[in-house]
């Protein structure tokens, strides 16, 4: 039932939030105001690390109730839940995003339980699989490849697509030649570039 | 708040199931995966999918990590589901309920008051009623569906060998080569765009941003400070 799925890895993070506020509101409340608050896209903290693919921040308030003849459930905690789907594996992965983007962890899991023992890439993969659930059916509809070759795979799909639009009816020589000059612009074995960027949401 | 990131949509649901079923599920689903060798209940039909996940927590499984944080005391174990998919809500509930309405039934039958996939009204409330709403959503390539990063891994891989393939021909072999090229790889040529959801979600959320701000200017002091 553990995740020892190939890739991409699944990851499902649950984190208590410490209940109580900072005078005025909700360790809660100011958690789901700096999640809502983020930049998105290519600004957004995730675009800086490295090999995720999509991955989600909500606050869980509590559970709900399904109506009569069903019990009431109420949760005690509120629960920061972090779901995220990446290449490669999980200490990497954590240590990365550490090492990438610590100052938006910190405030994202300042209000979480036992945060305040996370004080550098080690104990923050400590403290993350501490608060990971096992996932019980994983579907992959699409690719486990590292992040890299998806980025440069769809620039290459967005320019060779326009090359085709744009050098239709050409000579034989002339198409040779446009050729020549798309692959040493484009680079297509390249990974470092020309690409896209992470979370870039315009052409 | 959004659930939306480009092409894609964040869908989260948490339902109650009976701990005992909790169990049974846990034992099918494993046995479903690596005895039967079969993982997706359908799933690999809906081509809109990205990723997806059930995840079933029973209540000593959520994360106590202090003796200060109260133990969770509740009737039912929780199955949770995240999918990431191109489209709409409806369009991929309604793909649910119309493709594999049976796959559906078999992960989520014994999950309490679960209304089953057929017919589609009383399925659509159950999955509104215990859905939850994102609060950031993040996708590294929000111009892409999940077609497109597929299309485009198979067309970089053909483009690389065409490549090796064309390099000593002469320009009228290699026009030849080329059209076939073409031809054979015609599936995974299209440009991409941002879809107009984008934009629309993308200024819902500098809105709600702003609407926030001003809104805590209002209940706060010239220092800051809480003014109620």
């Amino acid at each position: 039932m553990a995740n020892l799925i190939s890739e991409p890895t699944p990851l499902t993070v649950l984190s208590p939030i410490k209940n109580g506020d900072d005078g005025s509101q909700t360790f809660a409340s100011l958690t789901r105001k700096y999640l809502q608050s983020l930049d998105i896209h290519e600004k957004s903290p995730m675009a800086k690390v490295p090999n995720t693919f999509l991955c989600r921040f909500f606050v869980l308030n509590d559970v709900f109730f399904e109506g009569s003849p069903g019990k009431v459930d109420h949760l005690k905690s509120k629960y920061l839940v972090f779901c995220c789907n990446f290449h490669g594996d999980l200490n990497t992965y954590l240590r990365e995003f550490w090492q990438n983007a610590q100052q938006e962890a910190q405030k994202i899991w300042r209000h979480c339980v036992a945060f305040e023992q996370v004080h550098d890439a080690e104990s923050f993969i400590d403290y993350i699989k501490k608060c990971e659930l096992n996932t019980t059916i994983y579907f992959n509809g699409s690719t486990g490849l590292p992040l890299d070759e998806q980025l440069k795979a769809l620039y290459l799909k967005q320019e060779f697509s326009q090359f085709a639009c744009e050098k239709q009816g050409l000579s034989a020589e002339a198409l040779f030649e446009a050729f020549q000059e798309f692959v040493e612009r484009t680079r297509p074995a390249d990974l470092t570039g020309p690409t896209w960027k992470p979370g870039q949401n315009t052409l | 708040m959004s659930n939306i990131a480009g092409k894609s949509y964040a869908m989260t649901v948490i339902t109650p199931i009976p701990k005992i079923w909790a169990w049974v599920n846990l034992l099918k689903f494993w046995y479903s995966k690596n005895i039967r060798k079969k993982k997706s209940f359908g799933l690999q039909t809906l081509s809109l999918i990205h990723y997806a996940r059930w995840v079933i927590i029973r209540p000593s499984q959520f994360p106590r990590l202090s003796s200060n944080q109260p133990k969770e005391d509740l009737h039912y174990a929780y199955m949770l589901f995240f999918s990431n998919f191109n489209g709409s809500w409806s369009q991929y509930v309604d793909s649910f309920h119309m493709a594999i309405p049976k796959g559906l039934d078999r992960i989520w039958k014994h999950n309490f008051k679960y209304p089953k996939s057929v017919p589609l009204q009383p399925f659509h409330r159950y999955i509104l009623h215990n859905q939850i709403w994102t609060d950031h959503y993040y996708n590294a390539y929000p111009l892409a569906s999940s077609n497109d990063v597929k299309a485009a891994i198979a067309l970089r891989a053909a483009l690389l060998e065409f490549i090796k393939q064309s390099e000593n021909m002469s320009p009228e072999e290699f026009q030849k080569a080329y059209k076939a090229f073409l031809f054979y790889n015609q599936q995974h040529i299209a440009k991409m765009h941002s879809a107009p959801v984008i934009n629309l979600a993308d200024q819902a959320k500098v809105e709600r941003v702003r609407l926030i701000e001003s809104y805590e200017k209002t209940l706060r002091d010239e220092h800051g400070k809480p003014n109620f």
